[in-house]
């Protein structure tokens, strides 16, 4: 098992210089001068040209890049963000805890209301209750976040004044964007645990445990759902992972400093560095998620213990 | 098996405990950081009318800061927030006039030099005094830089002379009228050299000035926060701290002044208007600006290249219809070039206005009876593809078939300034106030692509009367050749002249001494609470 962890960790290496390398041909190629968008169109061109010496922006492609990874290799040092001229670490550095709590959050909620619905819904299959929360999470599922995300700013901001709509300093303000977040993630996790749970009370064993007189709770919360649980903890890992990355709009609109916002914002201007980085560091976490979730697999199902050498 | 499944639960508990508890450790470090007086404000905890000792103003803009280095950025949340913290040598009112700031009085010596003679007795925030030569390495510095190297650019390095700690000498390279105007630019805030060269790089994040807030703390992407100076040389400010605060959402925004999580908003979107004007609680300030939006032709290209054309779309677009949907009432259409507020700008010039006969004549004068097809180019502002939208449409009264290609900012950039457009829509800032800065660079010949004329247009007597404007010392002549060349551009139209802008904050009703800077970088030493 710790080979396994360890193999896995050094599979980042090559994943980080093609992410790196993808990243940095896409950002390079991408038309828009970011000395002409940094200075914005009244700059007159001698000072673009300036600006564009000074980072180096007129080196060939190849430099560029190989200065890059050879910086980050030999100096650990992921250079300054063009614009705000901090490093690039710690403007990551400065957003990942926001974004951190927000997704654990989101995914918590998401993880308490979907999975017992789920589990419910699947063991009442085409019952009132199971059909209701279908509905509610297809709504789910295609609402909008920015659009859900101001009706509840409306209702527990500025009607019922309980919470505040924006801004991350106390849990109060987490909640609003948590239940954004979480909604939506719930819907997918319900969805995915019913199927998943009604593909496996259809099995043999399930009828042989029955057969033998077991009492359905047991059946259903031993038998079922321990078996269940592996496309459903993909899922949430996956959810996870990907809210790790940055929810832009959730952040945008509850004014939240996090990963998303910072990149996109650093798209916009070009800011390639900070994008650079960025994406590497969201690939890693990703990574180390997807790591994590294989690892919970093997606690739940002991056969996927057995491969992991 | 009821053991592994309790084991997987509380993994996957304390999984997400342990994410949600170290986050918040992390993010309490630079909040420890503020110093311990500063009141946190959590809007819904404490209701601000309520509130006997409210001496923190919070303010949301729609975008952070990038730097508070002035060299290191010429943006507009930067400046806004580099205005409470630097202090210019001449100061430039609401009224856009010129008047003393750092330094007391200046005296043009001969064509090329001013001398000007400081206030004595200013700290800056480190305890420095400010003298000649802080003046000094500021300018130089400036000339340095990538980002306002154009607004000092004039100035002679060479020529820069420290007379005594009070006094000193700036020249410039030619005669350059609009110099005064240049040193009320927020990028000319004069910088404390011994603390530039000790922050080094990270200057940008420890500003030092002699305004009337000192910076504190930034969070990074979320709010800075500032302190009053007691020290400061002038009327201390009246709110004790003020926290500016980073709501790109433009809904957002509003939605903060409303809940009273924030006491000033700027930037509020036109279609907030009427919710911020018929809430009692909330106070609407609109004021215009020094900005304008246009259409541009490229004037190098057919058909284009014939101003008959040119003069027929300014007649077939509706620049009414335009500001009252798209703008929704916000601003004004635009007559000319220049907006209202910025000098000598020609007011006495006739809107095209909204003649389809007339277009449809001179289109059949420049022998295009029949239209021709051709491109728009924006960028994906909303306001900006609502225009094209609407161009297109009244376009094809006159038998142009218009294609509205929206193009990222980057490339847009790139493209106008190589001549690859038709039409396309920017705006300008003329944030001097001063013509030179809002005709020079989009008009002269000497200024194609780039540097700011996208739309390629060369006229000789323009070029004449904007060289003779820019050295000339005597204000009259200079306020005859802008109006001359402002009456030219608007007959030869290389633009169509589109909307001049409006700067619209929101303020709760207890903001007392707040106004607005036609420029748009609001001071805030003299704003109180009620």
């Amino acid at each position: 098992m710790h080979k396994y962890i360890l193999r896995r960790l050094l599979l980042l290496i090559p994943v980080m210089l093609g992410v790196s390398f993808i990243v940095f041909t896409m950002m390079y190629f991408t038309p828009g001068d970011p000395a002409r968008i940094m200075l914005g169109e009244s700059a007159p061109e001698a000072d673009v040209q300036r600006l564009r010496d000074d980072l180096g922006l007129n080196d060939p492609f190849f430099i560029q890049y190989g200065r890059y990874v050879k910086n980050a290799v030999v100096n650990q040092d992921m250079g300054r963000s063009y614009i705000t001229k901090r490093p690039v670490f710690d403007e990551i550095a400065a957003r990942f805890p926001n974004t951190l709590k927000l997704a654990s959050m989101g995914v918590l909620i998401a993880v308490v209301i979907g999975v017992p619905i789920g589990i419910i819904s699947a063991t009442r299959q085409y019952s009132l209750f199971d059909n209701i929360s279908m509905v509610v999470a297809l709504i789910g599922v295609s609402m909008p976040n920015f659009w859900q995300g101001l009706l509840l700013i409306i209702l527990f901001s500025i009607n019922l004044a309980w919470l505040p709509s924006s801004g991350f300093d106390t849990w109060k303000h987490m909640i609003l964007p948590a239940v954004t977040l979480g909604t939506s993630s719930a819907a997918i996790i319900t969805r995915m645990t019913r199927s998943s749970m009604l593909e496996v009370v259809r099995q043999d064993y399930i009828r042989t445990a029955r057969a033998k007189g077991q009492k359905e709770s047991v059946v259903i919360n031993q038998h079922a759902l321990k078996n269940a649980l592996i496309p459903v903890i993909t899922v949430i890992g996956l959810q996870f992972g990907y809210l790790l990355g940055g929810a832009v709009l959730t952040e945008s609109i509850f004014g939240i400093s996090g990963v998303g916002r910072l990149m996109v914002d650093s798209i916009k201007s070009r800011d390639m560095l900070v994008v650079q980085g960025g994406v590497l560091f969201i690939a890693v976490t990703f990574s180390i998620v997807n790591l994590g979730v294989d690892i919970l697999y093997s606690f739940v199902d002991p056969r996927i213990k057995s491969q992991y050498k | 098996m009821k053991k592994r499944f309790l084991v997987l639960l509380s993994l996957m508990l304390i999984f997400s405990l342990v994410a949600v508890g170290c986050g918040s450790n992390e993010t309490e470090t630079p909040v420890a950081e503020e110093p311990s007086e500063t009141p946190s404000e959590t809007p819904v905890d404490s209701e601000p009318s309520t509130d006997p000792v409210k001496d923190t103003l919070i303010v949301g803009q729609g975008a952070d800061a990038k730097s508070l280095d002035p060299h290191a950025t010429n943006d507009q949340p930067s400046s806004r927030v580099s205005k409470q913290i630097y202090e210019t040598l001449v100061n430039q009112n609401e009224a856009m006039e010129l008047e003393p700031g750092l330094a007391e009085s200046w005296t043009q010596i001969d064509e090329l030099t001013y001398e000007f003679k400081l206030k004595e007795g200013v700290l800056f925030h480190n305890g420095e005094e400010l003298k000649a030569s802080d003046v000094k390495f500021t300018i130089l510095r400036a000339l340095e830089s990538s980002h306002i190297g154009h607004i000092v650019g004039p100035i002679d390095g060479e020529k820069v002379e420290v007379i005594d700690d009070y006094t000193i000498r700036i020249s410039t390279k030619d005669p350059f009228a609009p110099l005064i105007a240049h040193f009320a630019h927020t990028a000319m805030g004069i910088l404390n050299e011994k603390a530039v060269t000790e922050a080094g790089e990270d200057y940008g994040q420890n500003p030092v000035g002699t305004g009337p807030f000192k910076f504190v703390s930034w969070i990074n992407g979320d709010k800075i926060d500032l302190e009053r100076f007691e020290e400061y040389h002038g009327e201390p400010a009246k709110v004790k701290f003020v926290t500016i605060r980073n709501l790109s959402d433009n809904t957002t925004r509003t939605i903060e002044l409303e809940s009273g999580g924030v006491d000033i908003a700027y930037d509020i979107q036109p279609s907030d208007v009427a919710r911020v004007e018929e809430n009692s609680e909330l106070t609407l300030l609109r004021d215009m600006n020094l900005s304008t939006t246009y259409v541009g032709f490229n004037t190098q290209k057919a058909p284009y290249d014939n101003v008959l054309v040119r003069q027929a779309i300014n007649y077939v677009l509706d620049m009414e219809t335009i500001v009252d949907v798209v703008y929704e009432g916000v601003g004004a259409p635009s007559n000319g070039p220049l907006g209202p507020n910025v000098w000598a700008s020609n007011q006495d010039l006739e809107q095209y206005g909204f003649n389809i006969e007339k277009a449809k004549e001179l289109m059949k004068e420049a022998g295009y009876e029949n239209g021709f097809k051709t491109t728009i180019w924006t960028n994906d502002n909303q306001q900006r593809m609502d225009i094209a939208e609407i161009a297109q449409n009244q376009l094809k009264e006159i038998g142009i078939e218009a294609e509205v290609k929206v193009v990222e900012w980057g490339a847009y950039l790139d493209g106008t300034a190589n001549g690859e457009h038709d039409m396309f829509i920017l705006g300008w800032v003329t944030v001097t106030g001063d013509p030179d800065y809002g005709l020079y660079a989009l008009f002269h010949s000497s200024q194609h692509g780039a540097a700011g004329n996208r739309t390629f247009y060369s006229n000789d007597r323009v070029d004449q009367l904007l060289d003779e404007a820019r050295v000339s010392a005597d204000p009259a002549v200079r306020e005859a050749a802008y109006k001359e060349a402002q009456k030219i551009i608007r007959d030869e139209a290389p633009w169509i002249f589109t909307w001049s802008g409006e700067n619209l904050a929101g303020t709760r009703a207890n903001v007392k001494g707040f106004s607005q800077h036609p420029a748009g970088h609001h001071k805030l030493s003299g704003v109180y609470f009620e």
